[in-house]
């Protein structure tokens, strides 16, 4: 069970808090936070 | 070990954090993603040591093709194809890597179950150093990795908002607590053996 609950904790429930942050895209030239 | 890759994972976000932290989480329990259609369909399974309910690192896993050294490259590369043309070489290769990182991060705690080849043929040498034989010391090293991994995540989440979008250094904040909750949690069900 720890192993889909983490899954779906930080896949999905984390995931969709951090999209949300101004992180660089992956096709953008390298900047550093 | 489950809650311990994820703290990895977050780490390298930290680190490389133009790679989407939901794939990066994906990537770092691939093996074990594709091990769960096989362990219901009895091509792989786990030995439960002592014959007693399955508990915090008491099986022998007989995981010969997901947890194989040739057969957790492959399963890299096959996440890492996909991920280059969606978001280039680079996020690729970080990600082919944290999937290759369950292998290691597993050899340090399986019992001597990993084998070199998938199939595990007869004569072939079996990898793990064990860990598991002191459910304590792997507690700790999971929680460690945890930690670190959501230190590392709460100051990078925080510097980037605070750089690009000073409003969102809340939600920085949430996120990282997020990631703190979910892997103690993920941690403690799996040391309770569930």
């Amino acid at each position: 069970m720890s192993f889909f609950v983490g899954l779906l904790l930080y896949v999905v429930v984390v995931g969709i808090l951090d999209a949300k942050l101004p992180w660089p895209r992956p096709r953008d030239p390298q900047r550093r936070p | 070990m489950i809650a311990g890759h994820f703290g990895l994972a977050a780490g390298v976000k930290a680190r490389e954090p133009a790679v989407p932290l939901w794939a990066l989480m994906l990537a770092t329990q691939w093996l074990d993603v594709v091990f769960v259609p096989l362990y219901l369909t009895h091509v792989e399974r786990i030995e439960v040591i002592g014959g007693g309910p399955p508990g915090y690192g008491n099986g022998i896993i007989h995981a010969d093709d997901t947890h194989s050294l040739i057969g957790a490259l492959v399963l890299s590369l096959a996440f890492a194809l996909p991920a280059a043309w969606r978001w280039g070489r680079r996020a690729a290769a970080v990600l082919g890597a944290v999937v290759f990182s369950h292998w290691l991060l597993d050899l340090l705690v399986h019992r001597h179950d990993m084998p070199l080849l998938p199939g595990a043929p007869a004569g072939t040498p079996l990898f793990g150093f064990g860990l598991w034989r002191w459910p304590l010391v792997t507690a700790a090293v999971e929680l460690a990795l945890v930690l670190w991994g959501s230190v590392a995540y709460l100051r990078a989440a925080v510097a980037t908002a605070r750089a690009h979008d000073p409003a969102r250094l809340r939600r920085a904040r949430i996120a990282a607590g997020a990631v703190l909750v979910s892997g103690l949690l993920t941690l403690g069900l799996s040391v309770a053996g569930l």
